[in-house]
């Protein structure tokens, strides 16, 4: 694939070379093992010995990509059934709040990031129409008259019913974004959407581009999550805001155990029941589980602390707040009053930063 | 176990999975509790995924026919205890216990069809591929074994899979609905596979009145007949006896020619 070697060149010449100084994301030792990476990593361009996790397997950082790309492919027809069987319908509500929390008005530009099937997108235009009719109502009761303009291109029902919004959907694979035009066409979507091929980790737009980029569900799927911050960072506009809708550490010990139980019992058993793909959602389930590379941090945190074993388990749950090692993330590409919103009592949470 | 490797078509296997055990109490894979992956499509279950794997596989089946893989999954979940006991049948013959040693395979890899070609009219192997190319079917369109955790017996429902479309050659049956539900009755008799039984009595729920007549008065009862009066027929050795004229190895398992011309029917 052509996507990942070019990210591999464009890390060691340029963007990304900070990251090979290597940085934990511990209270106490914020990149201070610059030593310890930069002797163990080989410079070669071909295959990089780096690897990183798929699920619980480990596989390395070229064959993610691809595996990652075929696990979409074959669930996307089947994506938004497996959604609702998956989560009782829950993501509905989950995706409805990320938009409220949005609070988009007529004229925005959103990026909405590995969208696929356009949950999002449609949802951002509903919205924003609704705001807009009622601007609109809102301005004939105030008396303010419409402008000749408005009004005839009421008439010629040629008015743009979104204000001059527009949501573009990116998603690095084809069959989403199929399955998502298909979705369009069916609820009627026709105007204020566009669809592009892109990787995250290397978008193919301009800069200071977009108000608001939102990326639900996708982002653990990324190899490099720190090079896709970088990225919406790049596009947004000065003032624009990056949301983040993904799985989160249930803080709760017995709803974590009963996530936990569904998760790992019961979701693989739909996945082939319904669509006849165990693997993939196994996947789907164990890459929530290692977002971000929590073993890694704990370890460390563990070494690093002298913490004896017995203590460190116990206190698993406390520390391993994906939620805060995220906004660390977030916060580390650029993005200033970073905030998060547990949802469902931690499994999922909604990560808001502004480009400041 | 080495065989199965080689005449498996050749995919990248994750089978090599290394066993990361974070200090933390994360929830793992079953296989990291200690299970490994015992053959290369192995995917270890916990009793409770199997339940929910039975039932919902069942019900999947029965809505919607066409849904191969989902009479396979409830086959692999439910027979655990079917498939020792076959397995032991296996053992005690002669020709069984050589087919569990060398463990054939039926596939188009395997098979060699210029020679099946050119055997004689009337002879297993020629009546074989007749049944192949009449009912538009492959020998590669079996899934494989994924849920049963036992390596030998996955071998085994894996033949028994195979078996199945000679079976049908044996029997002379089509491979459309009617076809299906009567070597299911004759499977249920001869192994009494869970799945075989639980397809032998609600397969029938699909057909039109007019097949369920004959099925009922006619083809069941020589379906139960044939398979109480035959031997495991997972103990013949097909890919030996191809050459074998096909009436003669009929009468050899004592299955009775069938009662009418189905084709039309179902």
């Amino acid at each position: 694939m052509a996507a990942p070697r070019s990210c591999d060149l464009w890390r060691f010449c340029g963007r990304g070379w900070w990251r090979a100084t290597g940085h934990c994301r511990l209270p106490g030792c914020r990149r201070s093992w610059p030593w310890a990476t930069l002797g163990t990593r080989s410079l070669s361009q071909e295959k990089r010995a780096a690897e990183t996790h798929f699920g619980f397997e480990t596989v390395s950082e070229g064959e993610k990509g691809s595996k990652v790309y075929q696990v979409f492919e074959n669930v996307a027809k089947k994506y938004d059934l497996m959604n609702d069987m998956m989560s009782l319908g829950i993501h509905r509500a989950w995706k409805d709040l990320l938009i409220r929390k949005m609070h988009p008005l007529p004229g925005t530009q959103l990026l909405d990031m590995a969208g696929g099937t356009g949950d999002i997108a449609f949802r951002f235009l509903s919205y924003v129409q609704a705001q807009h009719q009622r601007r609109q109502r809102r301005q004939l009761r105030t008396q303010q008259n419409l402008s000749w303009e408005e009004i005839a291109k009421k008439y010629q029902n040629e008015e743009d019913s979104l204000g001059g919004s527009l949501a573009t959907v990116c998603d690095i694979n084809r069959e989403m974004l199929k399955v998502g035009k298909q979705k369009a066409l069916d609820q009627g979507h026709t105007a204020g959407l566009a669809w592009v091929l892109g990787d995250a980790e290397e978008l193919p737009f301009d800069d200071n581009s977009f108000d608001v980029y939102t990326i639900a569900f996708g982002i653990r799927n990324v190899t490099h999550i720190d090079q896709a911050l970088q990225e919406a960072h790049r596009v947004l506009k000065p003032g624009g805001r990056f949301l983040c809708l993904e799985f989160g550490q249930v803080n709760d010990p017995l709803i974590s155990r009963l996530y936990d139980l569904y998760s790992f019992q019961v979701i693989p058993v739909i996945g082939e029941v319904i669509a006849g793909d165990w693997k993939s959602y196994q996947y789907l389930v164990e890459s929530i589980r290692k977002f971000p590379n929590q073993v890694q941090s704990f370890k460390a945190f563990v070494a690093y602390n002298k913490v004896p074993e017995g203590e460190a388990q116990a206190s698993h749950v406390s520390f391993l707040a994906f939620q805060e090692d995220f906004k660390d993330m977030i916060e580390d590409a650029g993005f200033q009053r970073v905030t998060y919103e547990n949802l469902t009592t931690g499994i999922v949470a909604i990560h808001s930063g502004f480009k400041l | 176990m080495a065989t199965l490797l080689l005449l498996r078509s050749p995919r990248l296997h994750r089978s090599l999975r290394p066993c990361t055990r974070p200090a933390v109490d994360v929830p793992l894979r079953a296989e990291s509790h200690g299970a490994r992956l015992l053959y290369p499509d192995h995917i270890p279950t916990t009793p409770l995924q199997k339940m929910l794997l039975a039932a919902g596989a069942a019900g999947m089946a029965l809505y919607n026919p066409y849904r191969h893989d989902m009479v396979a999954v409830l086959g692999e979940t439910t027979g655990c205890h079917t498939l020792k006991f076959l397995r032991d049948q296996m053992k005690k013959d002669p020709e069984g216990a050589q087919i569990l040693q060398e463990r054939p395979r039926i596939s188009l890899s395997t098979l060699d069809l210029s020679k099946l070609q050119s055997l004689p009219e009337g002879s297993l192997g020629r009546e074989y591929l007749r049944f192949l190319d009449v009912n538009k079917v492959s020998p590669d369109t079996r899934a494989p074994t994924r849920f049963v955790d036992d390596e030998e017996l996955a071998y085994v429902i894996q033949r028994y899979r195979e078996v199945h479309d000679m079976l049908h050659t044996l029997l002379g049956m089509p491979t459309n609905m009617l076809g299906e539900v009567v070597v299911k009755w004759f499977e249920a008799v001869q192994t009494g596979l869970p799945m075989c039984i639980l397809g032998a009595l609600f397969g029938p729920i699909r057909l039109r009145t007019q097949s369920l007549q004959v099925l009922f008065s006619e083809l069941i009862p020589w379906a139960i007949q044939n398979g109480r009066r035959a031997p495991c027929v997972l103990n013949i050795y097909y890919e030996q006896r191809w050459e074998q004229p096909l009436t003669a190895l009929r009468e050899e398992l004592g299955i009775s020619p069938p009662p009418k011309h189905i084709q039309g029917l179902a």
